[in-house]
C-alpha cells in the first residue's frame, strides 16, 4: 500500500518504528554519509551512504561459534541499489546461513529512492531505485514523501493518507527518462572468455579487494579459528588464497580472478538464481583505486574480439 | 539453531594408515552417504571438508591425508568438532554396475561406497581400480582384502619399489580393460590431472556422458553454500557437489585445475 | 561510533573511517582524504585484525629465571627507572641507548628523544636509520630539506613518473595506484628496477638494471640530457650551484661505456632521459632501492642532481619523492629520534642547542650518538650496558642479526615496549605493554609531510597503555621529565621545539591534515616546497662517482641477493602476520629465483633451496618467476622462521650507516 506523509507524519512514523526497533540511519561526518544511531527523523541526511550497509547483515568479522540474540534494527536512508543487494543475496544464503538469517528477519531497512541516477551508479538498467520488493521505501515527489509499505509494515501507517500507484509510476518514468539504461540484459551470451579485458584489469588492478568489499552483493567470507573462536570475515575473490588448495590454485592468475568475480556477478548467478549478482550502485568502480569500471564489462563489444 | 556449530568428540580413534595419513575414528552413526562429507575441526586448529570413508549408518570413519594447516594438526588434537553431512552422494543405487576410480587420497569416498553396497548385498556390481603413487603411499590394506573378496580390484602404482610386485602405472591405464558393462556408471574421484584424464580414458572406453561421476575438490570453508570458496561456474561445489554429473558441468571451463 | 583515523601501514598515510560494530568493525576509506580520496589497499581493509588479537601484551612483565612473570605498571616503571638511573650513574649516560619506532607518533618519539638527550646521550635512533637516513642526509646536503618536495594530489600534473627503486603497488599501493590512473591518461612512466615490477608492465621504457649500479644509471641518464641540451638552463641558472663539476662528472658516463656496469642499452637509457628531461614536469619516486646501498646517500644526492638539472622542483607535478616505509618515518625523524638530529633536523654539532635546552630545562648533549646497528655493536662490546627499545624488532629487521643478538645478550638491562611479544621482546629483562595506533591519539606525518590527527576507536587490552604515557612516566622518576596530560600537551611543545610545525593544532589539521612547514610564514601548511628558494639558498650539484657494492658476486658466491618487503606484509610481521587475510596470502618464507636458473640448477616451485651468504645461510622454499633476472634472488624479510638479515652483512653506508640490503652475494644451493 501507498501513503503520502509530510515531513511531520515522517516524524511520526519514525517515532513508532522507534517503540519496536533501535533506530539507525544515515548522518554526515566531516562529508562522508555514514550510518549512526538516531533518535529522530530529523537527524537523517538524504544522500548518498559511503558505503552499502552490509553490516547490519554480515557483520566484517564475528565468531559463528556464537550465535547472538538479534535485536531488533530499523535503518534509515538506505539507497535502493544497496537494498537490492539484500534481496539478490537472499537467494543464495537466506535460510542458509543463521547469523544472516535471523538479522534479516530482525531488521526492517528503510530505503530512499533517488530522483535522479547518480553519475556513476547505473541501477536504472536494472530496473531503477523504485523496488518492486521493499520493506518501507519513502520516496520523495516535491514535498511529499510517498511511502510504500510492504503488507507486514502496514500497522504503522494507521491515519496516514493513503494514495494509489499513480505517483510512483510517474517518478519511476522520470528516473529512468534520463538515466543510463545499459543493456545488462543477455550479458551472460555476449560476455567472453577470453576477452582482453581481463588482462586489461590485471596489468593495472593492486589486488585491494575494495571491489568486493564495497559490493552490496558480495557475500563470500573466510573462515578461520582464533583462540577458541571461529571467526568469519570478510573475504575477497580478487585474492589468490580465497581458492588455493593442498591440491592447487584453480585461479592462480589476477586476470582469471578478476574474470571470476565479473562472471559470477554477470553469468553464473543469473543461470543458477536467475538474477545478476549486481544493482548497478557502482560502488566497486567508485572505490577502485585504478578505475577499473565495471560498466565496461557490461558496455564492451565483445563480439569485435 | 547454529549449523556453524560443531558436535564435539573427546572419546575418539586415531589410526596412522601411512606415514601421512591417518583415519580418525567418531563413535557416531553416519547419517550420511557415500561421497558427502562432513566439516571435521578442532578448537584453534579449524575446520576442514573431508568426505566420509564409512557407508552410510556405520560408525564415522574418516581418512584424512596430513597436507594443510588444518590437517596436518588434527592428529594433535584432543577434541574433534564435526558438522554434516553436505553436499550429493555417489548415485550407485541408480545403477547396475559401477566402476571407481580412485586416486591417491581419492580411495576413502570408495570405501564408504563399496561399504554401502555390500550392506545391501550388491558388492558384486562394483570394480575398482585404485591408484597410488608408490607402494608405501597405498592405503586400506585390509579394506582392500574385504574389497577384493566381493568385487574385482586392481590396484596400481606411478612407480614401484624392488619389493612391488603389483601392476605400475595409472589408473587411466584400466579403465579400458574394465570388466564394468558400458552401461553402467563411473565414479572418479582424485587429484585433478587423474580425474581429467580419467574422464578422457572412460568416454573413450564407451562409457556415457550422462553416466561418469566426478567429485571436485575445491576450498570449502561452510559447507552450507554461503562462504562462497567453492564457486565453480553455476555451483557451488559444497552444496550442488561433491559429486557432480559430468554431463552436467562438462561446459565449465575451470572444472579441473 | 566511530571516527576518522590514520592506517598503521605504510607511509602513504591513508585515512579511514572506522566504526565499532557489536562485535566487528567497519572500514572504509575517508573520500574527502586529499590522499587517498576514500580508496585503500588490502593492507587497510584486512590488516586491521591484529589489533584484537589474543596475543597482545596486556599486563608489564619481568623476567625471572628467564620467565616471564606478571608485575605492576608501579613495580615495572619503578625496576625500569632504578636499573636506567644505575646505569646511567655507574657507566655514564652514553651507556644507554634508546630506539624510537616510526610506528609511533610524532608525540612519542619526540618524548623518546627528549628523554635520551635529557639523561645525556644522543644515542637515540629507530627504524628511518634503515631506510631513509640517506634522504635526510642528502637531501638536506642538496636542497636543506629531507622530505617529498610536493603532494600526492600533485602528481595529477605530472607528465613524466620517474620510479627507481620502489615496488610503488605493492608497497605504497595507493600512490602506485596514482601513478596508474595518470599512465592510463597517457602519461610518461619510466620504471628503473632490477624486479619487474608490475610498474614495469605499464612503463613507457623499463630499465632492468643490475642492483647496486644506480650511480651509474644516473649519471648515464644525466649524460645524455646534458649532451643533448635537454637540462633547464635557468633554473641552473638561477637556484643552483655547481652545475659544471656536475656536467664534468656525468659527461664520463655514456650509456655506451655504462651498459657493462648497468646492464642497460644505451638506447633505452637515451628514450628515459628524454622523457624525463624534456617531457616535465617529472616527478621523481624513489625507495629503499635508492637508500639500502653503501652508496645509499650518493643515490639519493645523484636523484637529487637529476632533479635539479631538469628543473623539477618547486613546480606542481615536478619533485622528488621519497617514499616512506613506516606510516610515520617522515615524522619520527622531524622529531628527531636520530642521533644526529635534534628536533628539525638541527645537527647534534650545530652549536644550536639553545632553543631545546631551553624548552627542557636541561642542557642537551654535544657529544656524537650512536646509530641503530653501532648500538648493538656497542653493547657487544661491552660499551653500551643498557637499551630501551620502543616498537621495534631488530632481531628481525636489522642487518646481520647475528651481531644484534650477541649485542642484545651482553645488556646488563633491556626494557622493550610493544603490542606483541616480537622476538626482540622475548630477550627483554622488562615488558612493557603498549595500546596501539587504533588505541590512541596523537598524530603521525606521512610521506608528504602531512600531519594528520589520529583518533582512539578502540580501547587498549588489558592494563596496556599509550606509548607517550609510558615514557612520560620514565621520564618523570627518571630526569623530571614534565607531566604531560595528554599528546595535544606535547604537541604544543612541538610546535615551540620546530618552527616547521609551529602553526599546527589539533583543531586546524583535522580531519585532512596539513603539510609542513606550517607556521607564520605559512599559516596553512604547504604543498610544494622550494617553489622560490631552498632553506640553504641555491640548491646544491653535488656529483657522485660510481663504486661498486660492498658485495661482489665470484665463483661460489655467484647470486646476487636483494631483500624487501611484499604486498601483503609489512616488516617483521609483528602486525600483518596476525591477520588471518594477509597471513593467508603469504603464509611462509620464499625465494624468488629467476625460471633459467632454476632449470639450470634442477630447482623446482617450492622446492626447499638453502640460499648462503658469506655471513650465513637459511633454508627457504623457492618461488620461480621470470619477474627477476637471471643471477638475481629477491628474499621478503618478513619471516622469523627463515630470517634474511642473517645474510646482510655488516656493509654500511659510512655517511648514512644505512645497511646495504640491497645487495648480497650469495650461493644457491638446491
Amino acid at each position: 500500500m501507498n501513503y503520502i506523509l509530510t515531513d511531520e507524519d515522517m516524524k511520526i512514523l519514525f517515532s513508532r518504528i522507534k517503540e519496536e526497533y533501535d533506530t539507525y540511519g544515515t548522518v554526515e561526518k566531516e562529508g562522508d554519509i555514514v550510518y549512526e544511531k538516531v533518535d529522530g527523523f530529523e537527524s537523517i541526511t538524504f544522500g548518498r551512504s559511503r558505503y552499502a550497509p552490509k553490516e547490519f547483515l554480515i557483520e566484517r568479522n564475528e565468531n559463528v561459534l556464537n550465535l547472538p540474540v538479534q535485536q531488533k534494527k530499523a535503518v534509515f536512508g538506505v539507497m535502493s541499489c544497496d537494498l537490492k543487494g539484500f534481496y539478490v543475496m537472499d537467494k543464495q544464503i537466506l535460510g542458509k546461513d543463521p547469523f544472516y538469517t535471523q538479522r534479516r528477519q530482525n531488521t526492517l531497512f528503510v530505503n530512499f529512492p533517488c530522483n535522479v541516477e547518480c553519475e556513476g551508479g547505473f541501477c536504472s538498467s536494472f530496473g531503477g531505485p523504485l523496488l518492486d520488493e521493499f520493506q518501507i521505501q519513502v520516496a520523495r515527489d516535491g514535498d511529499d514523501f510517498i511511502v510504500s509499505a510492504s503488507k507486514e509494515y502496514e500497522h504503522l501507517f494507521d491515519g496516514f493518507r493513503k494514495t494509489g500507484d499513480e505517483q510512483i509510476r510517474k517518478l519511476r518514468k522520470n528516473f529512468l527518462k534520463n538515466a543510463k539504461q545499459l543493456p545488462v540484459e543477455g550479458i551472460e551470451n555476449r560476455i567472453k572468455w577470453d576477452s582482453k579485458l581481463w588482462k586489461k584489469y590485471s596489468s593495472v588492478c593492486i589486488s585491494c579487494g575494495a571491489c568486493n568489499y564495497s559490493c552490496p552483493t558480495c557475500y563470500c567470507f573466510d573462515l578461520f579459528d582464533q583462540d577458541d573462536g571461529r571467526i568469519r570475515e570478510w573475504d575477497s575473490c580478487i585474492l589468490s588464497g580465497f581458492t588455493s588448495t593442498s591440491a592447487g590454485n584453480v585461479r592462480k592468475e589476477l586476470d582469471e580472478r578478476l574474470r571470476q568475480r565479473f562472471y559470477h556477478k554477470f553469468v553464473y548467478y543469473r543461470k543458477s538464481q536467475g538474477e545478476y549478482l549486481c544493482t548497478g550502485c557502482n560502488r566497486c568502480t567508485e572505490d577502485c583505486p585504478v578505475d577499473i569500471d565495471i560498466k565496461e564489462v557490461v558496455t564492451h563489444d565483445y563480439s569485435s574480439e | 539453531m547454529n549449523s556453524y556449530l560443531p558436535e564435539y568428540f573427546k572419546e575418539f580413534e586415531l589410526i596412522w594408515e601411512s606415514r601421512d595419513t591417518y583415519t580418525i575414528h567418531l563413535p557416531k552413526e553416519n547419517p550420511g552417504k557415500a561421497g558427502q562429507f562432513y566439516m571435521l575441526s578442532s578448537p584453534g586448529i579449524g575446520e576442514a571438508p573431508i568426505s566420509v570413508a564409512s557407508g552410510h549408518l556405520r560408525e564415522m570413519l574418516f581418512t584424512i591425508r596430513s597436507v594443510g594447516t588444518v590437517t596436518s594438526k588434527l592428529p594433535d588434537a584432543r577434541v574433534i568438532g564435526v558438522r554434516g553431512p553436505y553436499g550429493t552422494s555417489w548415485p550407485w543405487e541408480r545403477y547396475g554396475k559401477i566402476l571407481a576410480v580412485a586416486g591417491g587420497i581419492g580411495i576413502p569416498p570408495i570405501n564408504s561406497l563399496f561399504d554401502e553396497m555390500v550392506g545391501t548385498g550388491r558388492g558384486k556390481d562394483l570394480e575398482i581400480i585404485y591408484g597410488a603413487r608408490s607402494p608405501s603411499d597405498l592405503i586400506y590394506h585390509k579394506q582392500r582384502k574385504e574389497w577384493a573378496k566381493m568385487a574385482n580390484v586392481i590396484i596400481t602404482v606411478d612407480k614401484g619399489d624392488p619389493n612391488w610386485k603389483g601392476n605400475v602405472g595409472f589408473v587411466t591405464q584400466f579403465i579400458s580393460k574394465s570388466e564394468t558393462d558400458r552401461d553402467g556408471a563411473v565414479f572418479i574421484i582424485g587429484p585433478p590431472l587423474m580425474m581429467k584424464n580419467s574422464v578422457a580414458e572412460s568416454l573413450e572406453a564407451g562409457f556415457r556422458p550422462e553416466n561418469i561421476y566426478l567429485s571436485l575438490e575445491r576450498r570449502m570453508e561452510c559447507g552450507i553454500g554461503v562462504c562462497g570458496h567453492c564457486n565453480v561456474g553455476e555451483f557451488y561445489a559444497c552444496e550442488d557437489g561433491p559429486i557432480f554429473q559430468y554431463s552436467a558441468v562438462k561446459h565449465l571451463p575451470e572444472l579441473f585445475l | 561510533m566511530g571516527d576518522i583515523t590514520v592506517c598503521p601501514y605504510c607511509g602513504t598515510g591513508c585515512q579511514m573511517i572506522l566504526e565499532i560494530g557489536e562485535s566487528s568493525q567497519r572500514v572504509v576509506g575517508y573520500s574527502r582524504s586529499p590522499v587517498n580520496s576514500g580508496k585503500l589497499c588490502i593492507k587497510g581493509y584486512s590488516g586491521l585484525t591484529y589489533n584484537f588479537s589474543s596475543e597482545r601484551l596486556k599486563y608489564p612483565l619481568m623476567k625471572e629465571n628467564g620467565e616471564f612473570r606478571q608485575i605492576s605498571w608501579e613495580q615495572a616503571l619503578e625496576i625500569s627507572v632504578s636499573k636506567l638511573g644505575d646505569i646511567s650513574r655507574k657507566y655514564g649516560p652514553d651507556s644507554i641507548a634508546f630506539q624510537s619506532s616510526a610506528k609511533c607518533t610524532n608525540e612519542e618519539n619526540y618524548l623518546m628523544q627528549k628523554l635520551a638527550r635529557m639523561v645525556g646521550t644522543n644515542n637515540i635512533d629507530h627504524c628511518a636509520r634503515s631506510c631513509h637516513s640517506p634522504t635526510a642526509i642528502g637531501l638536506i646536503n642538496t636542497i636543506g630539506a629531507g622530505a617529498a618536495t610536493g603532494s600526492i594530489a600533485s602528481l595529477e600534473d605530472t607528465e613524466t613518473f620517474f620510479v627507481i627503486g620502489t615496488n610503488t603497488t605493492e608497497q605504497h599501493p595507493i600512490i602506485g595506484a596514482k601513478i596508474i590512473k595518470e599512465v592510463k591518461k597517457g602519461k610518461n612512466l619510466v620504471v628503473a628496477d632490477p624486479r619487474r615490477i608490475q610498474l614495469a608492465g605499464l612503463a613507457s621504457v623499463f630499465l632492468q638494471f643490475r642492483p647496486g649500479s644506480d650511480v651509474a644509471l644516473l649519471n648515464s641518464i644525466m649524460n645524455v640530457i646534458v649532451e643533448n641540451g635537454w637540462e633547464d638552463a635557468d633554473f641552473i641558472n638561477s637556484r643552483t650551484e655547481g652545475f659544471s663539476s656536475l656536467k664534468k662528472t656525468v659527461s664520463k658516463y655514456s650509456p655506451k661505456v655504462m651498459e657493462g656496469i648497468t646492464g642497460i642499452e644505451p638506447e633505452k637509457v637515451y628514450r628515459a632521459a628524454e622523457m624525463i628531461g624534456n617531457a616535465k614536469p617529472t616527478a621523481i619516486l624513489y625507495a629503499m632501492g635508492i637508500t639500502q646501498h653503501i652508496h645509499g646517500t650518493e643515490n639519493v644526492m645523484n636523484v637529487s642532481n637529476l632533479a635539479l638539472l631538469t628543473g623539477n622542483v618547486g613546480k606542481r607535478g615536478s619533485g622528488i619523492f621519497p617514499l616512506r616505509g613506516q606510516n610515520n618515518v617522515q615524522g619520527s625523524s622531524d622529531m628527531g629520534a636520530l642521533s644526529e638530529f635534534y628536533p628539525g633536523y638541527v645537527r647534534y654539532d650545530s652549536g644550536k642547542l639553545n632553543n631545546f635546552s631551553r624548552i627542557w630545562g636541561k642542557e642537551a648533549p654535544t657529544q656524537k650518538g650512536l646509530s641503530l646497528s653501532e648500538m648493538f655493536e656497542a653493547a657487544a662490546e661491552g660499551k653500551v650496558k643498557a637499551i630501551y627499545i620502543m616498537g621495534e624488532n631488530p632481531l628481525i629487521t636489522e642487518a646481520s642479526t647475528q651481531t644484534v643478538e650477541r649485542g642484545i645478550d651482553n645488556l646488563e638491562f633491556l626494557l622493550v615496549q610493544d603490542i606483541f611479544m616480537t622476538m626482540t621482546a622475548g630477550h627483554a629483562d622488562i615488558v612493557l605493554p603498549a595500546a596501539s595506533s587504533l588505541e590512541k591519539e596523537g598524530t603521525f606525518t606521512n610521506t608528504e609531510r602531512r600531519i594528520q590527527l589520529i583518533k582512539r576507536i578502540y580501547s587498549p587490552p588489558g592494563e596496556a597503555r599509550p606509548d607517550w604515557w609510558i615514557i612520560k612516566e620514565i621520564g618523570r622518576r627518571l630526569v623530571g621529565m614534565d607531566d604531560y596530560s595528554s599528546p595535544e600537551d606535547i604537541f604544543s611543545e612541538i610546535g615551540r621545539a620546530i618552527y616547521n610545525y609551529s602553526g599546527a593544532t589539533y583543531s586546524n589539521i583535522y580531519p585532512i591534515g596539513k603539510q609542513w612547514p606550517i607556521n607564520t610564514d605559512n599559516p596553512d601548511g604547504t604543498e610544494i616546497l622550494h617553489s622560490k628558494s631552498f632553506p640553504i639558498g641555491r640548491g646544491k650539484f653535488i656529483p657522485v662517482e660510481y663504486g661498486p657494492p660492498a658485495e661482489q658476486t665470484d665463483d661460489e658466491y655467484d647470486f646476487i641477493m636483494t631483500t624487501g618487503r611484499n604486498y601483503f606484509h609489512f616488516h617483521s610481521g609483528t602486525m600483518s602476520r596476525r591477520t588471518d587475510i594477509l597471513e593467508r596470502e603469504s603464509p611462509e618464507p620464499y625465494a624468488e629465483i629467476n625460471t633459467n636458473d632454476s632449470r639450470r640448477l634442477n630447482i623446482k616451485e617450492r622446492q626447499i633451496i638453502t640460499v648462503e651468504s658469506r655471513h650465513g645461510s637459511i633454508k627457504i622454499r623457492a618461488k620461480v618467476t621470470s619477474k627477476i633476472p637471471e643471477g638475481i634472488v629477491f628474499i621478503p624479510f618478513h619471516f622469523s622462521e627463515a630470517r634474511v638479515n642473517e645474510l646482510v652483512g655488516e656493509n654500511y653506508d659510512p655517511i648514512s650507516k644505512i645497511p646495504e640490503f640491497k645487495v648480497v652475494a650469495v650461493k644457491v644451493i638446491p
